[in-house]
């Protein structure tokens, strides 16, 4: 019972924070340059109060192992049919195991979408952010972080993404996406998130 | 002729030698092997303070001697209740103003005590005045006595000073009552730097960024800090002056730029920079000028720590595949490793007598403060069962560490001594407290 309705739950958040973006992209693709400088904003303001990394932190409330996969899924089959100047950023996260800042087959997936979205987009600038867990000291894992970031430019570029489009941050451990309580929590922690830049 | 002026100097000399050894009597020998405790006793501090205002300044007084003197692990201590002395515990009426000039030391012998703390606090007209006095009880005789005048606030200053004041006339050795302690705190909101005295008193707030500040560390001489903060977007680092509170950012490359230490002669900053694409140590000078890369490989290398002596420089390598400790020379030759055992260790900080370096490590069962010698024998697990211990700092005579723990859920400042033993918990606030770094000299940032 409950598990139907939570789903019901999460694909509304999820239509309306995709219709969201849909607005927000279709009025920026009508104005050219300027939209440059606006499209940041638009992306922010869905960072801020973000529908989708609310999601899944609920669904794992309930069975764990099946909750996560389809979560990206879906936000990814649903984002780019809609609209294919729009891209959820937030659902192309990619996630690291501890100590460690390799790509997953799954992260080398999210960034080939994200580069042949820049690369379709021709303008318009991401910010890489790296970030982890809390075991360890933070000058250790501001580091870890960086490589996090520099392990996705570095694909980015490598699949033909231009190097002025890319700006790298770590936050190591101060941005945690949910409170470090348990280990399935510092595992969502171990990640790398994209935001637009200016 | 040479004999002659030899002798000459010697005899010329002799007073002052000899005034130097009688003068520098050691009561207690802290460094000998076969070091006991020093029975001291507190007597009850006596308040003269208008009837209507008494706020039992008498009692905190002593408890402030008290504690402090505990953490120096010094002495066996005597606080009784009451004095044993025929007249002690009763007020001398308010005309007379000063503590009798000798006490009567039978009764303070009889409990074993060979020094004797009394002390009378005034509090009047808005002054708050502490007489204290500490005797030598088998020799019946005044060691030192002080007096301090300030405002009701300074109470525990003025304490803390006669205890740096004991500390030195029987071991010799500089006390660290009146040094303070930097931390990071999101008591206001975002990471800001804080300051408070060693012992968790006066805190106040350093900095408003209102952004991620992370790593203080001050200079030597107590004067300045730097530390690294997202004020301007990017991990930058800033220094300011703890004295005008002016405030400048020292270096901004690309990338990372953290982890300050402060060379001993202050003259110097290892850091850490990722500028060349990975995390390396470098050194520079404190204006930013001066740049020497130390660390040349593909691992994560981050937080240095200087040896006391500037000779050598501790840090954070990956390179054998997680995070240990290694050592280098200053100039970056001959990169040894210092730690195998535990996994994820960090944050290295080189005790000021050289014999330890503290760092933390999963080892123990959990994250725990960990101590080994420069060797790298005789590896010691400090803490146990206080939750997820991190970043450990040196006090300024070397006997003592603070480090965050969230025993108590948000991480806060706790103090313990180099065995893990006495364990004082310092930061009370809202937030969560870390990077607690222990400023070695007693110095009053305006």
């Amino acid at each position: 019972m409950l598990k139907k309705s939570s789903w019901w739950l999460v694909i509304l958040v999820y239509v309306v924070a995709v219709g969201f973006l849909v607005t927000g992209c279709s009025k920026k693709s009508m104005i050219k340059d300027e939209a440059a400088g606006r499209q940041a904003p638009a992306v922010e303001a869905k960072k801020e109060a973000p529908p989708a990394p609310m999601a899944p932190p609920k669904e794992e409330a309930q069975p764990a192992p099946p909750a996560p996969a389809p979560a990206p899924e879906a936000k990814v089959e649903a984002a780019p049919p809609a609209a294919p100047e729009a891209i959820d950023l937030v659902g192309l996260r990619l996630q690291f195991a501890f100590d460690d800042y390799s790509l997953s087959s799954k992260s080398k997936e999210n960034l080939e979408k994200l580069a042949g979205w820049m690369k379709k987009a021709e303008m318009g600038k991401i910010q890489i952010e790296g970030h982890t867990c809390d075991i360890g000291t933070n000058e250790y894992n501001l580091a870890l972080g960086e490589r996090r970031a520099n392990s996705a430019r570095t694909y980015l570029e490598g699949l033909g993404v231009s190097s002025s489009r890319i700006s790298t941050i770590s936050y190591g451990e101060e941005r945690p996406l949910v409170p470090n309580t348990d280990e399935a929590n510092r595992s969502k922690n171990r990640r790398d998130e994209f935001v637009m830049a200016k | 002729m040479k004999k002659n002026y030899l002798i000459l100097l010697v005899l010329l000399l002799a007073p002052f030698l000899l005034s130097q050894i009688l003068w520098a009597k050691i009561y207690i020998d802290i460094r000998s092997p076969s070091f006991r405790k020093f029975p001291i006793a507190l007597s009850p501090f006596k308040a003269l303070t208008p009837p209507s205002q008494d706020m039992k300044l008498g009692e905190r007084g002593r408890e402030i001697l008290r504690e402090d003197l505990d953490i120096s692990g010094f002495f066996s201590l005597l606080t009784p209740e009451t004095s044993p002395e025929k007249t002690g515990g009763i007020p001398s009426p308010p005309g007379e103003g000063t503590a009798p000039e000798s006490p009567d030391f039978q009764p303070w012998a009889n409990l074993g005590a060979e020094a004797l703390v009394t002390g009378v606090i005034t509090y009047q007209d808005g002054s708050l005045t502490l007489e204290a006095r500490l005797y030598d009880v088998v020799k019946k005789e005044l060691i030192v006595g002080k007096r301090y005048i300030g405002e009701m606030t300074d109470l525990s200053r003025m304490v803390h000073r006669f205890a740096d004041e004991i500390i030195f006339a029987l071991t010799g050795e500089q006390g660290f009552f009146q040094t303070k302690i930097i931390f990071v705190s999101t008591a206001a909101g975002n990471k800001e730097l804080f300051l408070m005295d060693w012992d968790g008193r006066n805190v106040t707030q350093l900095t408003h960024h209102k952004s991620i500040i992370l790593s203080p560390r001050v200079s030597p001489d107590g004067t300045k800090v730097v530390f690294t903060s997202y004020k301007m977007g990017n991990p930058d680092l800033f220094i300011k002056d703890l004295r005008t509170g002016e405030e400048r950012r020292i270096s901004s490359y690309p990338g990372l730029n953290m982890s300050p230490a402060w060379s001993p002669d202050g003259k110097r900053l290892a850091l850490t920079l990722s500028k060349d694409g990975n995390p390396e140590i470098y050194t520079m000078n404190p204006d930013g000028s001066g740049l020497v890369r130390l660390t040349h490989n593909p691992a994560i290398d981050v937080s240095p720590t200087w040896s006391p002596d500037g000779q050598k420089i501790a840090f954070v390598s990956s390179r054998g595949g997680n995070p240990q400790i290694y050592f280098m020379e200053a100039n970056g030759q001959n990169v040894q490793r210092l730690t195998f055992e535990g996994n994820y260790n960090t944050h290295p900080s080189w005790s000021p007598r050289g014999d330890r370096i503290a760092f933390d490590a999963t080892l123990g069962g959990g994250r725990n403060i960990c101590t080994i010698r420069p060797d790298g024998s005789d590896l010691r697990v400090l803490s146990a069962n206080l939750g997820k211990c991190e970043m450990p700092s040196w006090s300024p005579d070397g006997r003592n560490l603070i480090f965050s723990s969230d025993r108590d859920g948000q991480p806060h400042i706790f103090l313990m001594d180099a065995e893990g033993t006495r364990i004082k918990k310092l930061t009370f606030q809202r937030g969560s407290d870390s990077y607690s770094y222990w400023i070695p000299r007693a110095r009053e940032p305006k």
